[in-house]
């Protein structure tokens, strides 16, 4: 399979397990392939195009398109004017991406993907179908500080940006999700989308708040917790220590002993992530890593706003 | 407790695998890197407690598996009550037909009572059981309870002594060997004299006869002095030794001569005349009146009585001669040529070193011509004899060495320096050094009248062997003896070898035809003190022995059989805990 566009006819990379999507190529092929074989699956586009909407006159001044001089007011006053229309969306999304030590991290690499691989391109297969439905399309890439901030664009070409930021994106160190949260108000001025895509594995507290605060300014937030795995189901050696590559912190045990105790903790968090986003009108999913990229993006664009 | 198979107990060092593996499991484990650790940190806050007690607690399960397991393969039993039967057991029955036990008490044998109590233990084995027979001759006979039966049923009062130690020793060494429980049963009659030191992992049950112990008198002692008597007779020394200080009467009888009466002290010796006969071998017996113990009241000695030696001494010099005077004038020596002193005779010869170095050459060609197997050697360096029998260490200021001729080193009689200096082969002696203060210091001791009188008398025609052994030990024959004869039974011997007499008697040694000794048999004098052992002298050498009459001696037997065997209950204590063990490993494993 040469170019995943042309076997989507066959194969449909959306469904298919995401460590064999990797395999077929970069980032933006596997992704493009991904939209293709995702949009081919539903019966209509859940956005149905733009409106171009006159605003208002002003001024010409030198250095603008001249595509956008009105010329029969030209005609009528002698006098240049370009015309203004309204912003050429109807949603500004913005996806913040969790960069940390922990989102490198794969329970069985080779066989499923690092956490941030498994999100870099279920960010550039949700930002390209974002795009396609002309809706500006942001990016902020963190770990322990904000690494990257791209601003939301509709342009068909900000999705080329948005692929090589999310390229370039190499795990940080820690998490520190609150920063980054708080950055997404100073660059969606308006009421738009906020994916927050990470492990969750940070300060639940200042998170959560970062989130409600998103949510106090009219955003509509969606969370993807991403998990490996083998965060889902504990399993090792007979006994092992079990050290945070951010943190250090470790802890020695026996996984067979314990998987059912980890298994009620895990549920534990999960349901508690739940219940707090919830109760804040925030969406919350989990997305195990070695689910297809077709069934995660059903899941976060059912929820978006329409 | 006892354990059927105490060396299995050695396993119960695999006990401490569950705490090794634990000890080795708690070494630093593999990291492994996981993202997810604040979720496990918060699992093992929340379990952690009851996990460490989860873990301790299969810690002892696995501990006590292996510790009851262990011990239920080692076999433990342990005393219980009211057990009518028993389990198969190992059981020793030592029963002392030692000669006392022929004493008479209360009108019966010693030694019915014993084998009656001794019956009624075997009478109580079953097929299971491994038995032993110890009597008297010490030695452990195996059998089926009937073949054990009729053994003891046949049985008799030995004349021999039995060391109830020994006894027991052997017994602990049979059991030792024996897989089920083993125990020692002593039916005796428990003679203090008897009684020695042992130690046996079995538990030993002396059974042994209560009430008064009858008083005894035997002849422990027969002396006859140096032999061979002259034809005029000569005096014993009788012993008498008992339980009492009574004065017996002594009969004193040698062959078939008239006896000779005599009034013996128990605990001292008398001293009988006995009166002179001719020339042979006698049965010398010493018997006083019967008592209750018949055995020891009569003791035997071979006597030789020989006529004096003719000898002739003057070629040996002035102090052989002066000896010899003495002698004649005493009625020790008679005059003739039989046995020639420093000179070839033609009975018996006594050959010196000759006076002349010169004639030496000649005098070792007559030896090689009349087949003597020894010959003069170079001389040797001054010394002094050897401790012996015949002559005390006597300084020697010159001798020549003796040298053996024949393949053998047979006949030496006294040795200086370890080196012969008194030989005999055939009829001819070899001495070393003449016997004048030139070549020794025995011309000027007292010793050397009676030196002559044992070298012309006994030694140049033969000595005289006479042995005084009990019944049932060996003693060492002389050179050449071929055959031992008692009444009209023989058995071929070797000489130098050992021979042990199976009963009383006299027994005559034989070379060839010539009766060249006799050794005496009898019982041995401890058996004829019948006083018995305390129970605490008893407890002090046989540690942890239980005492019994012998009417009790069958209900206290089979006493290692009559235990609760705890096998079962451990395997079902195992088998509780490996069930404890599983459900702790998985049900509460799934809780945690």
């Amino acid at each position: 399979m040469s170019r995943p566009e042309a076997s989507a006819a066959r194969v449909r990379l959306d469904l298919l397990d995401p460590v064999d999507v990797a395999r077929l190529g970069g980032l933006e092929l596997v992704s493009e392939g991904i939209v293709e074989g995702f949009l081919s699956g539903l019966h209509r586009s859940p956005r149905r195009g733009f409106s171009v909407e006159f605003a208002e006159h002003r001024m010409y001044q030198p250095g603008d398109e001249l595509r956008y001089v009105d010329w029969k007011m030209l005609g009528r006053s002698d006098r240049l004017y370009v015309k203004q229309y309204e912003e050429e969306t109807n949603l500004r999304a913005m996806i913040v991406c969790d960069a940390s030590k922990s989102m490198a991290w794969s329970g069985s690499p080779g066989v499923v993907l690092p956490k941030l691989a498994y999100a870099q391109r279920l960010i550039a297969s949700l930002s390209l179908v974002l795009l396609r439905q002309r809706d500006a399309t942001g990016l902020i890439v963190f770990d322990d500080e904000v690494r990257h901030v791209t601003p939301p664009r509709a342009r068909a070409a900000h999705w080329r940006q948005l692929l090589a930021t999310l390229s370039a994106t190499k795990p940080g160190i820690g998490t520190a999700a609150a920063p980054a949260l708080k950055r997404v108000v100073d660059t969606l001025r308006r009421r738009g989308l906020v994916v927050f895509v990470s492990d969750l594995l940070l300060d639940r507290e200042l998170a959560l708040t970062a989130l409600r605060f998103l949510r106090h300014r009219g955003h509509q937030v969606v969370v993807l917790h991403l998990m490996d795995p083998a965060e889902v189901a504990l399993s090792g050696p007979a006994e092992a220590r079990f050290e945070d590559p951010e943190t250090g912190a470790s802890v020695v045990l026996r996984p067979r002993d314990w998987a059912d105790a980890y298994d009620k903790t895990v549920k534990g968090a999960v349901s508690g992530w739940n219940a707090a986003c919830r109760r804040s009108g925030i969406k919350y999913h989990r997305i195990v890593t070695d689910t297809p990229f077709g069934h995660a993006l059903r899941v976060v664009l059912a929820n978006s706003p329409a | 407790m006892i354990f059927l198979h105490p060396w299995l107990l050695a396993g119960l060092l695999a006990a401490g695998v569950p705490l090794l593996l634990h000890l080795v499991q708690r070494r630093e484990p593999p990291t492994i890197v996981f993202p997810a650790v604040r979720y496990l940190l918060d699992a093992t806050r929340e379990h952690q407690r009851r996990l460490r007690i989860r873990h301790w607690l299969l810690l002892l399960l696995r501990t006590l598996l292996i510790v009851a397991l262990v011990l239920a393969a080692a076999g433990p039993t342990v005393r219980r009550s009211g057990v009518t039967g028993h389990a198969p057991s190992a059981l020793v029955l030592v029963v002392d037909n030692s000669l006392s036990s022929a004493a008479i008490v209360g009108g019966t044998p010693r030694i019915e009572q014993l084998v009656r109590a001794a019956d009624g233990v075997l009478a109580r084995a079953t097929p299971g059981d491994a038995l032993w027979l110890i009597v008297a001759d010490g030695a452990a006979r195996r059998g089926d309870p009937a073949t054990l039966r009729a053994a003891l049923r046949a049985l008799t009062p030995s004349t021999t002594r039995l060391d109830l130690g020994s006894a027991v020793r052997a017994a602990g060494e049979v059991l030792s060997t024996e897989a089920l429980p083993g125990e020692i049963v002593v039916v005796t009659d428990l003679q203090a004299t008897a009684l020695g030191a042992a130690t046996a992992r079995a538990p030993v049950t002396v059974a042994r006869p209560e009430g008064a112990v009858p008083g005894n008198i035997g002849v422990a002692g027969l002396l006859a002095g140096s032999q061979p008597w002259s034809t005029d007779g000569g005096q014993v020394q009788v012993t008498v030794v008992g339980d009492s200080a009574a004065q017996v009467p002594l009969q004193l009888t040698a062959g078939d001569r008239p006896a000779r009466q005599a009034l013996a002290t128990v605990g001292g010796a008398v001293q009988v005349a006995v009166a002179g006969a001719s020339a042979g071998w006698y049965a010398l017996r010493a018997t006083i009146q019967p008592d209750e113990l018949r055995l020891d009241d009569q003791r035997v000695l071979g006597l030789r009585m020989a006529p004096l030696a003719r000898a002739s001494c003057a070629p040996a010099g002035r102090f052989a001669e002066a000896a010899c005077d003495v002698l004649r004038s005493n009625g020790r020596l008679l005059p003739g040529e039989d046995v020639v002193l420093a000179g070839f005779g033609p009975v018996a010869s006594v050959i010196l070193p000759p006076a002349d170095p010169a004639s030496l050459g000649a005098v070792n060609r007559e030896l090689e011509r009349r087949g003597v197997t020894w010959r003069f050697g170079d001389p040797a360096p001054a010394g002094s004899t050897d401790s012996n029998s015949v002559l005390s260490p006597t300084r020697l200021f010159r001798r020549l060495r003796l040298i053996p001729s024949g393949s053998g080193r047979t006949g030496v009689l006294v040795t200086a320096a370890g080196e012969p200096w008194l030989v005999r082969s055939g009829s001819v002696l070899l001495v070393g050094s003449r016997l004048d203060t030139a070549w020794t210091a025995l011309p000027f001791q007292a010793e050397f009248v009676p030196f002559i009188d044992v070298l012309l008398n006994r030694l140049a025609r033969g000595e005289v062997v006479t042995l005084d052994v009990p019944v049932g030990t060996a003693a060492t024959l002389p050179d050449l003896v071929s055959t031992v004869v008692k009444g009209t039974q023989r058995w071929p011997v070797e000489g130098g070898g050992r021979y042990a007499p199976p009963d009383t008697g006299l027994y005559y040694l034989l070379r060839g035809t010539d009766t060249v000794g006799a050794l005496a048999a009898n019982p041995d004098p401890r058996e004829s003190m019948l006083q018995q052992a305390t129970d605490a002298q008893v407890r002090a050498l046989w540690r942890g022995a239980a005492m019994v009459p012998l009417d009790h001696a069958a209900s206290a037997a089979f006493s290692a059989g009559a235990r609760g065997d705890l096998r079962g209950p451990l395997l079902w204590f195992a088998l509780l805990l490996g069930l404890g063990e599983v459900g702790l490993a998985s049900v509460w494993g799934r809780r945690a």
